[in-house]
């Protein structure tokens, strides 16, 4: 038997494994502009280029401990449009529990779901969606990856009543699912999917969550722990 | 494999070695999942909707694999009865090449694009047992060579190998799809 065959063996998945970092750092060299951002949908079969991780928030001063200590669940919302614009993005956390949301107010929306804890996000959604990430000094920063595209945010933290509101009825026998993103500056995003077909969200009230669509009155209610009724 | 006709003392000292290898490359994977930030994305492969559709995919030919490796292991140490078709030394090798081969993309992906995770069982489980499986992976490649090991030795390592991989398979693919359906 040819004694050096698993070691030949060993050898090949090392060669393999340096080639295919070798082509990752290649393809995801920064300064890959993203050629558009607003038009997701269309599944691209190939991973568009995007810059290596921004610079990770944990090295911001200790001065300032963040709220994420170790032991603590998290708690936080964090929410502003994505780099390049395009999208918005809010990520509501409630004792550890992820809840992320991206939009374009017309007809494009992801939800995920997952933890924060330690700094790191990690969610995912429906159809492969993965959003991964890091938080703390009053930041949330990462990388969404769904429908074949890929976003990179770092939002900012928000106070109520900024922040991700949702709302789930049945309205006439259709499913309505409805997201929208409250930004400080008063600003609101929002998409309302009826059975499954996405469209511009009407406004909702951010004091009370009131919101008419297609003639019902339903209401929006801030994003806290895990999703339900979808 | 271990039917030389000269009687050797056996003894475990030869895999020293090889445990001290696997170890430094499962630590290395690990630490490197950890202190490498996780870009979210990685190259693709043509013909699938996504990269998790490809690892899904990837890593279910390699449990597959792993389950030829099971038999023709059992075989080629009589335990599906007597007699050894010559083929089956070729089958369990060049299987295991294939599962191994399989393997390292999907790795690559996951310690690149996504990193060590534990923030719930079944990542942490998986992250260590990926870790873990390329280190068992190694010690076994090591030890195959060696002679006079003792008779453990290789049902040892294939066992871990193989137990590592089915793991893995199950705390990714099959949570995979029965999260998000059967898809390419």
């Amino acid at each position: 038997m040819k004694r050096n065959g698993p070691l030949i063996t060993l050898l090949a998945g090392l060669a393999l494994a340096a080639v295919l970092i070798t082509v990752n750092l290649t393809v995801n060299a920064p300064g890959g502009a993203d050629p558009d951002p607003a038009g997701f949908g269309a599944a691209a079969p190939t991973a568009t280029a995007a810059a290596p991780a921004t610079e990770a928030p944990a090295t911001s001063p200790p001065a300032d401990p963040p709220p994420s200590e170790p032991a603590a669940k998290v708690n936080a919302l964090w929410a502003g449009p994505v780099d390049g614009g395009g999208a918005t993005i809010a990520i509501a956390v409630t004792d550890g529990v992820a809840v992320a949301y991206l939009c374009d107010g017309k007809k494009a929306e992801v939800w995920l779901q997952g933890t924060a804890a330690a700094g790191k996000l990690e969610l995912t959604g429906a159809k492969g969606a993965t959003l991964t990430g890091t938080f703390g000094g009053g930041k949330a920063a990462g990388t969404l990856a769904a429908a074949g595209r890929t976003w990179k945010f770092t939002a900012p933290a928000v106070k109520k009543p900024s922040g991700l509101y949702r709302a789930t009825a049945t309205v006439r026998g259709a499913k309505v699912v409805g997201g929208w993103i409250v930004l400080p500056n008063g600003s609101q995003v929002g998409v309302v999917s009826v059975d499954g077909q996405p469209g511009p969200a009407p406004a909702i009230d951010p004091a009370t969550g009131a919101v008419t669509v297609d003639g019902a009155a339903l209401t929006a209610t801030p994003v806290t722990g895990a999703l339900t009724g979808n | 494999m271990d039917t030389e006709g000269t009687r050797r003392i056996t003894s475990a000292a030869g895999l020293y070695v090889p445990l001290l290898l696997g170890a430094v490359v499962a630590v290395t994977l690990g630490v490197y999942g950890n202190v490498h930030t996780p870009t979210g994305v990685s190259v693709n492969v043509a013909g699938f909707s996504g990269p998790m559709e490809v690892k899904v995919w990837l890593a279910s030919g390699a449990a597959l694999l792993a389950l030829v490796q099971l038999v023709t292991a059992l075989a080629m140490w009589g335990k599906l009865g007597p007699g050894m078709p010559s083929w089956l030394g070729p089958l369990h090798r060049w299987s295991g090449r294939g599962a191994f081969l399989l393997a390292v993309p999907v790795a690559v992906h996951c310690l690149y694009a996504l990193g060590f995770a534990d923030y719930n069982l079944r990542t942490l489980a998986h992250s260590l047992l990926g870790c873990f499986f390329f280190g068992a992976f190694t010690v076994k490649m090591l030890s195959l060579p060696k002679r006079g090991l003792p008779g453990w030795t290789l049902p040892l390592l294939g066992g871990a190998v193989f137990t590592a991989l089915i793991g893995l398979w199950l705390t990714s693919s099959l949570w995979f799809f029965t999260t998000f359906g059967v898809r390419f």
